[in-house]
């Protein structure tokens, strides 16, 4: 009895998954899996509130849509913040750019005049 | 990005990760672990999908462009109060509450050492099996039934007659109750 006196008092410890998650709002666990699940909303806030959240959405088809949505646009967030730190890569170090460059012509120049001295 | 890929990284391993090299694609990693918990969160208080969406998005946003800016150590407790204060805020905005928002972003609420000092205590257990006796009977049948007869809260439902939102609040509200008699036990001795 102790030990499931303790439960009382511990916080969550278990970090749930989104599949899990879904699993439980769509009555797909077993008793003692879901009773883990609700061990985890009673220790934790947070998954207590979003289980909460979740079951005003009337359909599990639609909150998988919802967070595929979401995961794309968050894809797209980091691909256009990526893109927008490299251009500013390149304004905030243009000196680097130009000296790679002259340094290719003038390796370039190097070869022709070798080349036509040889000639 | 796959996160399945990266499921043996712990959310603390990504975010050092991020911290490490300031690459948002660790974040990408962490974010999507929390997104269906984020929306949960966001309907419950603003009640709307449309709504609901639009800001687990603004919490993605506010994520990539700030977390460098302060030291979080426990990312969940962290981005859990970005979202709520994020619909509390929003929820203000439009009148529909009069909320003190706590906009402060840097600490995440730590709870650690407080659970170590009740865990694995003895007289810890004693006490609780005493304080069992003195909370309010809907909530001590709750919590029995909940952590010591491990019946889920349909069941508990079924068997006490309180509807599935009255056992939960009896169950959190009991619990609650427990910690600040012990707290308070503690302070005592």
């Amino acid at each position: 009895m102790s030990g499931n006196l303790k439960d009382i008092l511990s916080g969550s410890n278990k970090d749930m998954g989104n599949q899990q998650l879904m699993d439980y709002l769509s009555s797909r666990l077993s008793k003692e899996q879901q009773h883990e699940v609700e061990k985890n909303m009673a220790a934790d806030d947070f998954v207590n509130d979003a289980v909460e959240g979740l079951q005003q959405i009337n359909s599990t088809k639609k909150m998988q849509e919802f967070a595929d949505d979401l995961n794309r646009e968050l894809q797209k967030q980091i691909e256009k913040n990526k893109k927008r730190k490299n251009k500013r890569r390149w304004k905030d170090a243009p000196n680097t750019y130009i000296i790679i460059l002259l340094l290719l012509t003038l390796m370039l120049i190097c070869f022709f005049v070798i080349k036509k001295m040889q000639g | 990005m796959n996160a399945g890929k990266y499921k043996h990284i712990d959310d603390n391993q990504l975010l050092q990760q991020f911290y490490e090299d300031r690459n948002n694609e660790w974040l990408g990693i962490l974010l999507q672990r929390y997104t269906l918990l984020l929306l949960g969160v966001c309907m419950k208080y603003l009640k709307n999908e449309e709504e609901a969406k639009d800001s687990v998005q603004q919490v993605f946003l506010k994520v990539i462009t700030e977390l460098h800016k302060y030291k979080v150590e426990y990312f969940k407790s962290w981005i859990y109060m970005v979202a709520k204060n994020h619909c509390l805020m929003k929820l203000r905005n439009k009148g529909k509450i009069p909320v003190e928002i706590n906009e402060r972003l840097l600490s995440a609420p730590d709870d650690t050492a407080d659970k170590e000092t009740m865990k694995g205590k003895d007289h810890t257990l004693n006490t609780l099996e005493a304080a069992l006796q003195e909370i309010n009977k809907e909530q001590q049948q709750c919590v029995i039934l909940f952590y010591l007869e491990k019946k889920s809260y349909q069941e508990i439902a079924a068997l006490t007659g309180y509807t599935l939102m009255q056992v939960k609040s009896h169950i959190q509200n009991g619990k609650r109750n427990l910690k600040i008699m012990l707290e308070r036990q503690q302070h005592e001795r």
